[in-house]
């Protein structure tokens, strides 16, 4: 403080995720994975990795290298760091997709992708919690909402570090047996903890401050947060330590997932409350389109509770846990990692443009550079196709799932050309787009380094 | 310069440590704005609402409130303290009366020019939302003026720091400026004027 710094690379990991999203939505659409697969098939994993690394993981790396700093008001403690991080996560992810490719037959040449692609997204996870961490570390006493990033940080490692040992048994390098054990039964520790503890737990810290910022709302600090912070650590743990300990020691995994389920519900449940005081205690009352989906967002994650309810019930059918993961994965995460994409690149475009000329000229508002009523449709368009696709798994209905994820591709295009659009200040009234001194961003860095 | 605050165990008291010294030694309790008429300082200090006692002490001052809720008096006292000592007047007489209101109206014309700050997230101007606590002018044009930003750690923080420095530096007569960054108290909703309030349709006069 006071000088928190513009992350350089934020655009270009934002711009990364975007294209890993489209490219995943364009598979599902083409009918490549499932429910044409099994949910554990190569063709499967090709599709889950392309939409968790690389849409919702650089997404939220790139977010948490600009908001991290926001959130405990110090700056990055590296800002060399996310370039390499990039290079190492983004070179990771495409080995893995080709050594998953390669085990379903579609590559024949005989590389060693996995264990490389392993080292590699650790390398790239390992920096950026070291980065994070660091940035952490030195603003202790945390705020409650950082707490969240950090125990999510936690679920980061959990999931790296089990993909690094699924990768090293599935090329060949690994072959002790508790590995080979943890390979075969841990699928769902790996998605727990990378959905739910990375994703959801920061996600979830990052809202609080975002929501607050945006909507002119309390910020969290009550009993409540505290309890849902500490149900999510106990989730967790439970999930990742107790399923690795039932693994090895031959007892029920489901047991300990479902144990870690209860506070998992806990921790939902008081975070919704949470939020909803912050929606009706706001003081804007006309709230901004990213705050309006992010309402949308929301509402998929009660979804999913309900729905993973209803599939233990069933007795976890592939199609309800497709559905319910689906509807996590593309509902309450993408769908409020677009919403504040919306707002997030337009403000940042704002502070790279105009913060340099503030009081010397006049400058538009950063809701200047956006058109709200032009990017309405397409978020509607998304949720929409994106609630018909989960229906759509949770029978059976392969086609109709194709069409829902081409017009969720659609939408995408949609949106990303909002962001480009914002980016470029076409929103901008030609009087006030370019002051003297003002220069016009570029479309994939920030090229000013102070903010 | 910096103010310290310090909550008293009667929550109508709130004491000010200006880091200088006050009356030097001793104390005096001032009840009404008659008695005030022997301090230019507590004179100021009973012009605000809310105001309804001031006690002056070796290196601090004591405010008596009688309504209104201290986040919202917080950021007046602390304007008045600031320009005080910033104008250099005397804490017991006020012999410079002529040249305090020239730099009264230097400071208002600072304020106005402020006015073209924008916060860029809620995209009003930086005086009406109440970011701006205080604007201190010396007799030589020396401007200090203290703001704070909606949310502690905001990206926009230097940008808006260096914004209102560069607006003020561009007002005639104003020599030097500096920009002091506080976040006692927080910025709250209730903080901003009615016209913003009305802009963002805020009806309550609450913080949150």
């Amino acid at each position: 403080m006071p000088g928190v710094t513009l992350s350089r690379w934020t655009m270009s990991y934002f711009a990364a995720a975007l294209a890993a999203l489209l490219g995943a939505e364009l598979l599902m659409a083409a009918g490549f994975g499932y429910p044409r697969a099994g949910l554990q098939d190569p063709d499967t994993l090709v599709l889950v990795h392309l939409a968790a690394i690389g849409w919702l993981s650089l997404l939220m790396c790139g977010a948490l290298f600009q908001f991290v700093p926001v959130l405990v008001a110090k700056p990055l403690y590296s800002n060399t760091l996310p370039l390499p991080t990039l290079i190492a996560l983004v070179g990771g992810l495409a080995l893995l997709l080709a050594g998953f490719l390669r085990l379903g037959g579609h590559l024949t040449i005989n590389v060693p992708f996995l264990p490389v692609a392993g080292g590699l997204l650790v390398i790239g996870f390992g920096l950026a919690i070291w980065n994070l961490g660091r940035t952490l570390w030195q603003a202790r006493p945390l705020p409650l909402p950082a707490r969240f990033v950090l125990v999510g940080l936690f679920g980061l490692a959990a999931t790296v570090l089990l993909g690094l040992v699924f990768a090293l048994v599935l090329g060949g390098t690994l072959s002790l047996a508790h590995f080979t054990e943890v390979t075969a039964l841990g699928v769902p520790i790996h998605a727990v903890a990378g959905l739910g503890g990375w994703l959801t737990l920061c996600a979830m810290g990052v809202s609080y401050r975002l929501l607050a910022m945006f909507m002119l709302a309390p910020e969290p600090g009550t009993t409540r947060t505290r309890i849902a912070l500490h149900c999510g650590t106990a989730a967790l743990a439970l999930a990742v330590l107790g399923g690795l300990a039932a693994i090895c020691l031959d007892f029920s995994r489901n047991l300990a997932l479902a144990l870690a389920g209860v506070p998992a519900l806990g921790a939902l449940g008081f975070y919704g409350a949470d939020i909803a005081h912050m929606y009706r205690a706001r003081k804007r009352r006309r709230i901004e389109l990213n705050s309006r989906m992010a309402i949308l967002a929301l509402a998929s994650l009660a979804a999913s509770v309900l729905l993973t309810l209803a599939a233990i019930g069933l007795g976890l059918p592939d199609s309800a846990v497709a559905a319910s993961v689906f509807l996590v994965a593309f509902g309450w995460l993408s769908g409020l990692g677009l919403a504040k994409l919306y707002k997030i690149v337009a403000f940042l475009t704002w502070l790279e443009c105009y913060g340099p000329v503030l009081g010397k000229a006049p400058t538009p508002r950063v809701q200047d550079l956006v058109t709200e009523d032009r990017a309405r449709q397409w978020f509607w368009l998304y949720f929409a196709a994106m609630w018909c696709g989960t229906l759509a798994l949770l029978f059976d209905a392969g086609l109709i799932f194709r069409v829902t994820a081409a017009a969720m591709a659609l939408a995408t295009i949609g949106i990303a050309a909002q962001l480009v659009r914002s980016r470029r200040l076409v929103n901008v009234k030609s009087e006030m787009r370019l002051p003297a001194g003002a220069s016009r961003p570029r479309l994939l860095l920030c090229t000013s380094s102070r903010a | 310069m910096f103010i310290q605050t310090e909550a008293q165990p009667n929550l109508a008291k709130m004491k000010f440590l200006p880091g200088q010294s006050v009356l030097g030694e001793g104390t005096l309790e001032l009840h009404d704005r008659a008695e005030a008429a022997r301090s230019p300082l507590a004179a100021h200090l009973f012009e605000i609402q809310g105001v309804a006692g001031v006690q002056l002490g070796s290196d601090f001052i004591i405010v008596t409130k009688n309504g209104g809720e201290w986040p919202h008096l917080k950021p007046a006292i602390l304007g008045t303290i600031m320009q005080h000592f910033m104008s250099g007047a005397p804490i017991l007489t006020a012999p410079a009366t002529a040249a305090q209101g020239d730099e009264g109206e230097l400071a208002e014309t600072i304020r106005n020019a402020l006015r073209q700050v924008i916060d860029p997230e809620l995209g009003y101007n930086i005086v009406d939302l109440g970011l701006v606590y205080g604007v201190a002018v010396t007799a030589d044009g020396a401007a200090t003026i203290a703001m704070t930003t909606t949310t502690r750690g905001c990206p926009a923080t230097s940008y808006l720091q260096e914004g209102s420095g560069e607006a003020a530096r561009a007002v005639a007569g104003v020599t030097d400026v500096e920009v002091v960054l506080t976040y006692d108290p927080p910025w709250q909703p209730g903080m901003m004027n009615d016209e913003a309030k009305q802009h963002f349709g805020i009806v309550d006069e609450g913080g949150w």
